[in-house]
């Protein structure tokens, strides 16, 4: 997006980054094993552009944990699991026996609760930095086709412009990997931007 | 207006109170504002004992490592937070009977942490739900559904799996086969003369020696993706995932060798004075256009001609 900078990037990168650890610290005590998630990528997409496949989510089917946020701006998060990865890692977590599909149907619960942490820790990282209070609503989840999923969160975000952040999962010893998409819509994404400027400028100084 | 009703103090008092899940709210500093009666009777700790105390300091040696980072964040951040009990299963020390506390296991619980602002002060309610229930109902249902699958998939006599599991596991493979390009055999199996053997040594006798074919066919497939059946009467079908014509006649000749190597007398079989069976065995090769029907049927023609040659002997068709 042209009104985004290099510099805008690199500092919401940064933001994110640091929520991911707070994230992978708070999993890998869950877990008692350690967990690691990958620097995120950021990336815009305009609202129409939404895809399953514009966003490489290759699964039939996706779990989605959703938080509306308020404060300074208003944003909906919301984090996508797919089917053949991020939900194995979750069974992995969990020792379940149910199947990758019975997992995404029935652990609700479990898996509101893996979407609230990571969550939480990109937003509560983002506050941290931004010097800002964000209040949030508790998770919901969703379990639908992709097209579905998405085409809803889109409908209920109704803002021209998302943010997708693309986090890789982790396990460290079960060398297994996941796929998490962190889709932000902010209804004043301009708002985003002054505190990021202000946190650059403040950087500066 | 409804929310201009709003009750008397006392009432609030026993609203709490009479709420059937536990009801925690503590303030910025940690300590408990409110303990209401499900709390108390399920931690054995008294509202009047616990209120103005840290969780850490009424709980010294039962909070989760998982719960204390929950609060924290939750104090810090203010923002709401989950705690599973698929993932958590019993942060809190609760006792269904807090007396005999020793002899029994902690209630199984879900806990929502949620941050509340009221006159500039921040708070933290913490919301217990007692999931024992449902954990109970949960286990009871898979126990059953477990034994169920496994009826409704097994042949009750031999123990191999049904005609029903083999139909339905048949076109899966076959469609996976073709879908990945992949050879795939099918093996079909019938005891010789074994209508005799059942008029001369009766039924109970038969039908030890079904248990015996399929007990030794069960051991002669040896992979894991190897499926064996009954697939009625004295007939015993098995598929060979991945298995290409050659492979699939190997194996089919390790099955008769193993079932003649039984050596259960049969005085009345016209080919061997021992149980023999008759093998059929349809392959396909990768890149192969046939449909499901027509591949059963080749294997039915091939088991056929096996007859036709004597009995005790394998038959292959490719396609």
């Amino acid at each position: 997006m042209s009104f985004l900078s290099e510099l805008h990037l690199d500092a919401l990168t940064e933001v994110f980054n640091i929520g991911a650890g707070r994230a992978a610290l708070s999993l890998s005590e869950i877990v008692g094993d350690e967990v690691k998630l990958s620097v995120p990528r950021i990336q815009f997409y305009q609202s129409s552009e939404i895809t399953a496949e514009a966003l490489s989510l290759n699964s039939p089917r996706l779990g989605a944990v959703n938080q509306h946020f308020s404060g300074p701006f208003d944003a909906d998060a919301m984090l996508l699991f797919t089917e053949e990865r991020a939900l194995e890692i979750v069974r992995d977590m969990m020792g379940s026996q149910l199947s990758i599909e019975e997992l995404a149907e029935f652990e609700h619960e479990a898996m509101c609760e893996l979407g609230n942490i990571i969550l939480n820790a990109c937003l509560s990282s983002m506050a941290d930095i931004l010097n800002i209070t964000l209040h949030s609503s508790l998770p919901t989840y969703a379990v639908n086709s992709s097209d579905i999923i998405l085409q809803q969160m889109v409908a209920a975000a109704n803002q021209p412009v998302m943010l997708a952040l693309h986090i890789d999962l982790a396990i460290v010893r079960r060398h297994s990997e996941g796929y998490l998409v962190f889709l932000l819509s902010s209804s004043s994404l301009e708002e985003l931007l002054t505190h990021i400027d202000r946190f650059i400028s403040g950087i500066g100084t | 207006m409804s929310l201009q009703l709003k009750p008397a103090e006392g009432l609030w008092d026993k609203l709490w109170d009479t709420i059937n899940s536990g009801l925690i709210l503590i303030d910025d500093a940690g300590k408990v504002v409110l303990w209401n009666s499900w709390v108390a009777k399920h931690s054995g700790i008294p509202a009047g004992f616990a209120l103005g105390h840290t969780l850490e300091s009424l709980f010294p040696n039962g909070l989760s490592a998982s719960f204390k980072t929950a609060i924290a964040n939750a104090l810090n951040y203010r923002l709401p937070i989950i705690l599973s009990n698929a993932l958590h299963r019993s942060p809190l020390p609760l006792y269904p009977v807090p007396l005999t506390q020793n002899s029994q296991a902690r209630i199984e619980q879900s806990i929502s942490l949620t941050p509340i602002v009221e006159d500039a002060t921040r708070y933290c309610l913490i919301q217990i739900a007692d999931t024992s229930i449902s954990i109970k109902r949960e286990r009871v249902l898979h126990l059953q559904s477990e034994r169920l699958s496994k009826d409704a998939s097994t042949d009750g006599l031999t123990g191999l799996f049904n005609r029903r599991f083999f139909d339905e596991r048949y076109r899966a493979e076959f469609a996976r086969a073709q879908r990945q390009n992949l050879p795939l055999s099918l093996i079909m199996a019938d005891v010789d003369y074994f209508k005799r053997y059942n008029d001369t040594y009766g039924h109970t006798a038969g039908d030890k020696v079904l248990i015996a074919v399929a007990n030794s066919l069960k051991s002669q497939a040896n992979r894991a993706t190897d499926i064996v059946a009954r697939y009625g009467g004295e007939e015993f079908i098995i598929i060979l995932p991945g298995c290409d014509a050659s492979g699939g006649e190997v194996i089919a000749e390790k099955f008769r060798a193993a079932i003649a190597g039984l050596n259960i007398a049969h005085e009345k079989s016209d080919t061997a004075g021992y149980i023999t069976i008759s093998i059929g065995v349809a392959s396909f090769q990768p890149g192969a256009t046939c449909l499901p029907g027509n591949f059963l049927e080749k294997a039915d023609q091939a088991l056929y001609q096996a007859k036709a040659s004597g009995r005790n002997c394998v038959k292959l068709l490719a396609i």
